[in-house]
């Protein structure tokens, strides 16, 4: 029986607008008014007719070289993004981890940044306050809470932001470069987590550049090149494409 | 939803702690800054002409009104940008960003409302019901206007950055262009007619009849406020539509 497919990209295109030149001064703007309409530049074109069809409980791996349009696939699937053409289906709860610590202030203490990112990742408050001890021992920084976060050193701020971020509760989960964060030991934690996420048949979509961890977690992956999906099958053929650039 | 209510509560809490962090005096400079500008105007023109009790009020009251609008645009105009960092990782109304901001900005005034009373110990004003209900109706005119301003310019903002210099000058403008330490009597009728024109003065009007000099507060300031209220509301909805309208693709533009 087929399963409908719980992200599903169809003929996905997405452009950008690169002006040659920034027309963002009011003299320049007076210049020539008429640009703002019609400012000069070229579309580049990013993501060129995507096809993808992700199910519950997959595991799927994006690899490419820098600029083959990995992130931008992720941050249209996350709704940052609008598709120039074409269309992103998404069915049930995504909470898009395409960096650690969103909105996290270096003025503010480690207790209140547990909140804030908590909640700009859309966790209840009340959710939080229930979480908070679970979150500051994972994290391992209980000594560290009530320290504004500038005085911790980068290590210790994506731990934080790796403790918070697994508390949320998803069907979807969208991770960009965030699989292991911290030291060896702390890795180690990391990879229990979506080991976790694994067995609880929760859908992943996961870009790396390392071919490892695409082994380890991943049942199929894609290979983007130059924002064309090129390869959409095994892990290992995808990461020998990537090998091979 | 409610998960947004609590976003819009998280960002103005956090905004509001983190604007006067590291500064000695911290918040009292909320109040501390239309208080000084009240100080210097009161200074020059009681030496240039006589005043009363009344005059002294209407330009605390107008000072801090001024604030409150000069303050709500600005911090309004800067807020899509100063989320650039979570607008480009996550997805949430925008609007709550700029609603949060105009917020700050009200709290601000609250707190100046507070050093108003305070005011009213030593200097009578006239205060009764029906003028209570036309002081709220203008605030909530004012802050719609100040909404409506917001919601276009930060999206003006983000690609044209020049758009935060000419509203300074433009705030400046409104500064002179509303009679907050002048009496509109004293103008010339045809410079009073121009100056009736700028909606902020009919509000200011209502503000202080409400808050001043109460007494004779009728339907009839109520009728005279209406128009302002329904056009400010009517701003205020054009300000939405532009800014449903152009927030999707702006992320793309940071």
């Amino acid at each position: 029986m087929e399963q409908k497919p719980i992200i599903q990209v169809r003929n996905l295109k997405k452009s950008f607008f690169l002006p040659h030149q920034r027309h963002d001064s009011l003299v320049e703007f007076l210049s020539n008014p008429l640009r703002i309409f019609k400012p000069g530049g070229e579309q580049f074109t990013v993501l060129k007719d995507i096809d993808l069809d992700i199910h519950q409980g997959e595991f799927v791996g994006i690899m490419g070289r820098n600029g083959s349009g990995k992130s931008t696939l992720l941050k249209i699937m996350a709704g940052i993004y609008t598709p120039t053409s074409g269309s992103v289906k998404v069915t049930g709860k995504m909470v898009p981890f395409l960096e650690l610590g969103v909105g996290f202030n270096p003025e503010l203490t480690g207790r209140e940044n547990i909140y804030l990112n908590g909640i700009i990742l859309g966790m209840p408050k009340d959710f939080l306050k229930k979480k908070y001890e679970e979150i500051v021992e994972f994290s391992e920084l209980e000594k560290f809470m009530d320290m504004p976060l500038k005085n911790y050193s980068s290590g210790m701020q994506v731990r934080l932001a790796f403790s918070i971020a697994i508390m949320a509760d998803a069907d979807i989960y969208i991770l960009d470069e965030v699989l292991a964060v911290g030291d060896l030991a702390f890795q180690k934690k990391c990879f229990d987590v979506f080991r976790n996420y694994k067995e609880q048949k929760k859908t992943v979509v996961l870009v790396t550049h390392a071919p490892g961890s695409v082994r380890d977690f991943c049942d199929r992956a894609v290979f983007l090149k130059d924002g064309v999906l090129q390869i959409n099958g095994s892990v290992e053929e995808v990461i020998k494409a990537y090998e091979q650039g | 939803m409610s998960n947004y209510l609590e976003l819009l509560k998280e960002f103005i809490k956090t905004d509001f702690q983190l604007r006067y962090k590291n500064s000695y005096l911290g918040l009292i400079w909320i109040v501390l800054k239309p208080l000084a500008l009240f100080g210097v105007i009161y200074t020059v023109f009681s030496n240039i002409m006589s005043m009363d009790d009344d005059y002294m009020m209407s330009l605390l009251l107008g000072i801090m009104f001024i604030t409150f609008f000069s303050e709500g645009v600005m911090m309004g105009l800067g807020s899509l940008m100063a989320k650039s960092g979570i607008i480009l990782k996550i997805k949430f109304p925008r609007e709550i960003v700029v609603f949060s901001s105009v917020t700050i900005a009200f709290i601000d005034f609250l707190f100046n409302m507070i050093v108003f009373a305070i005011f009213t110990i030593f200097t009578p004003v006239v205060i009764t019901l029906p003028s209570i209900l036309l002081f709220i109706a203008a605030i909530f005119s004012l802050y719609f206007l100040i909404m409506g301003a917001a919601l276009f310019l930060s999206v003006i903002f983000i690609k044209l950055r020049d758009i935060h210099n000419l509203m300074q000058v433009v705030l400046q403008l409104f500064f002179w262009a509303t009679p907050i330490y002048y009496k509109l009597e004293m103008l010339p009728e045809r410079l009073q007619n121009i100056i009736l024109l700028n909606p902020l003065t009919r509000i200011l009007i209502a503000v202080r009849h409400g808050l001043i000099t109460g007494g004779d507060v009728g339907v009839e300031d109520f009728l005279k406020l209406a128009p302002i209220s329904l056009f400010c509301l009517i701003f205020l909805l054009f300000g939405i539509l532009f800014f449903r309208n152009r927030v999707t693709k702006i992320a793309e533009y940071f």
